[in-house]
């Protein structure tokens, strides 16, 4: 213990003292959120409407399918599940409105009353929905609608309006967890790698070896310096993001700190764990800095960093959902943005936990001294 | 418990290959307690293969190292921590002050001591906050002897100190060794330079392809090779080219 401790320190110390890395571990991730939070992507998309479906039957479907629009032109983004879920994802602004298609819709004879949820601080999207909404429902009734001609949509469908003040922030607030994944993933990753790499180069693990302690104790202490590292810097990044960029963290919940510090600890563990692999492999810098770019570009793209994996075609979202930054990504995303408990994010965690076992097995088997 | 006469060092038939090559062909020697133990020969000759199996860093194909009573192979760790070891590629960590890197060691060890004072001994206190890339050749072989001293060991193990200093930095060195002798270490060393190992060996053994060919005294071994009818080249005169630098650019250390 007072082995690993010294290491510890002296490695916390070590790290520090090297302005060079502190200020590359912070910069780059500071300036690619601030730039893309500039930008606003938001406009672009065709918007996000949760559908709750009561009725479920062949009208309530056509008309999904209809809101939907088809490949020429694409009207809304629908996702489906139960109605707190739907509300859930309107309040934390990942999607825009809620449309509840009431259990009596497409019953001819009856009146059916869509009931309309909206986000009164996008009022923009609100209007291109309502209006695609009031026009894809009448198109479908006259299409479909198994009755006189003199009976009217007006008198089968009625749609009602309500407002709620969401918490959502759109693009930067979706941004500044992404980025601050891949920064843990960029400082876990590379410090362990050139850090190790390079005392193994100039033989200060040789003379490390000559002592009585073990590699694990080395190990245990490099783990532990990067970690703290790790959250420091998740901590920076959000907090400065979100000043800088103007928004809230995990809808204000205190505990969003405290679940975020965990999945950075688990995120920094999994990416020193791949780093500690790579260092124990290679045997100069000139060989460590292409695998560990290798290993990282294609994730900082494929893991939705930037752009979320819906802009993805399928085939390629297939296999980067079970990316590791992948899951780091949309665990922190749910906690900062959706305002999510990390006590909910089982599948973000599972993901996490199997790759930090592959991981660790990997680097044990490949560290050598020298 | 041993005593003074007692062999603090035991190689028996030390053996070690990689691949195809033989670097140890059958070893053996034993060096006595509060002895500088020399051991000369050509690079590849397996000097530094036959140290590193001594210092529990390699395992000897076949063979037993024993030191301080305890047989290498059965328990390493517990020879590292009673040996010091300064290695032929050392390096410590940069960023930390060179009393940071002596603590850091220390504790390695479960050691308590004085950094300073550890430093003072190798002259290098008034280097204390000084980071190891800021070192000179000398000064970076005098730190990792300082690092070697944190557990007081048994047994201090130089290979190669001297390769690469100037001729004042070498003169100060020779003195730390004979300063950590009589302070009752034994020493085993490693070294290219003859005069080195004539000034500071108690006794020399001469390796060649993995063999010891011949292990007396210096003066033995001169006698030895003057018994069979040798006569050197060329004169020896009354002082050495090293002598006429050493008189012209002064005995300091120039770091």
């Amino acid at each position: 213990m007072k082995i690993y401790l010294a290491l510890t320190v002296a490695s916390l110390k070590m790290y520090f003292r090297n302005k060079q890395a502190l200020f590359w571990a912070l910069f780059f991730p500071l300036l690619i959120m601030i730039i893309f939070g500039m930008m606003n992507f938001d406009k672009y998309d065709s918007p996000n409407v949760g559908i709750y479906d009561a009725a479920n039957n062949d009208a309530s479907q056509a008309l999904i399918e209809a809101l939907k629009g088809n490949s020429d032109q694409k009207l809304l983004s629908v996702s489906t599940g139960t109605l707190d879920e739907l509300h859930h994802e309107l309040e934390f602004g990942s999607s825009r409105a809620v449309i509840e298609i009431p259990a009596n819709y497409g019953i001819p004879g009856e009146f059916a009353e869509i009931k309309f949820t909206y986000d009164e601080r996008f009022q923009q999207e609100r209007a291109v929905i309502a209006t695609i909404l009031e026009k894809v429902t009448d198109a479908v009734f006259k299409e479909t609608a198994q009755v006189p001609d003199e009976y009217r949509v007006e008198n089968a469908i009625g749609i009602s309006d309500s407002v709620i003040t969401g918490q959502g922030q759109g693009f930067k607030a979706w941004l500044i967890p992404g980025v601050a994944a891949m920064a843990i993933m960029q400082t876990g990753l590379f410090t362990v790698v050139f850090t190790l790499v390079r005392f193994k180069s100039q033989g200060v693990l040789r003379r490390l070896k000559a002592t009585p302690i073990g590699a694990a104790h080395f190990l245990a202490g490099q783990l532990t310096t990067k970690a703290i590292v790790v959250v420091l810097q998740t901590y920076v990044l959000v907090i400065v993001g979100a000043i800088v960029l103007g928004v809230s963290i995990g809808g204000g919940r205190l505990g969003a700190w405290f679940d975020l510090t965990i999945l950075a600890l688990l995120g920094g563990a999994l990416f020193i764990a791949i780093g500690l692999a790579v260092s124990g492999w290679a045997k100069n810098e000139e060989t460590a800095a292409p695998i560990a770019n290798i290993i990282t570009m294609p994730m900082m793209f494929l893991s939705g960093v930037f752009f979320p994996l819906s802009v993805m075609p399928d085939w390629l979202t297939r296999w980067s959902q079970y990316l590791p930054l992948t899951y780091l990504a949309d665990g922190m995303r749910a906690i900062t943005v959706e305002g999510a408990a990390i006590t909910t994010l089982g599948n973000e965690l599972i993901g996490l936990g199997v790759w930090i076992v592959i991981s660790f097995a990997i680097a044990i088997k490949m560290f050598r001294w020298e | 418990m041993t005593t003074a006469t007692d062999p603090v060092i035991v190689a028996k038939d030390l053996r070690k290959k990689y691949g195809d090559i033989t670097a140890v062909n059958g070893i053996s020697f034993e060096v006595r307690h509060g002895e500088v133990f020399g051991m000369l020969g050509p690079n590849g000759a397996g000097k530094t293969t036959t140290i590193e199996i001594l210092e529990g860093m390699r395992d000897a194909d076949s063979g037993d190292a024993i030191i301080n009573g305890v047989n290498v192979k059965d328990d390493p760790t517990a020879v590292k921590a009673m040996i010091g070891v300064q290695l032929q590629q050392n390096a410590f960590f940069d960023k930390l002050k060179l009393s940071e890197i002596v603590d850091l060691y220390a504790k390695l060890y479960l050691a308590k001591v004085d950094p300073v004072e550890i430093l003072s001994r190798v002259g290098l206190d008034n280097r204390k906050n000084a980071q190891y890339a800021e070192l000179s050749g000398g000064q970076k072989q005098r730190l990792s002897i300082a690092v070697a001293l944190v557990n007081d060991p048994v047994v201090l193990f130089l290979d190669e100190p001297t390769t690469g200093l100037d001729p004042q930095a070498r003169r100060q060195l020779w003195e730390l060794v004979r300063k950590i002798q009589a302070g009752g270490a034994t020493i085993v060393l490693t070294t290219h330079y003859m005069e080195e190992a004539e000034e500071l060996c108690d006794r020399i053994a001469v390796v060649e392809n993995g063999e010891i060919i011949a292990l007396d005294t210096p003066d033995a071994l001169i006698d030895q090779l003057l018994s069979t009818g040798f006569k050197p080249e060329k004169r020896v005169r009354e002082a050495t080219l090293d002598d006429v630098f050493l008189n012209l650019t002064g005995h300091d250390l120039r770091d």
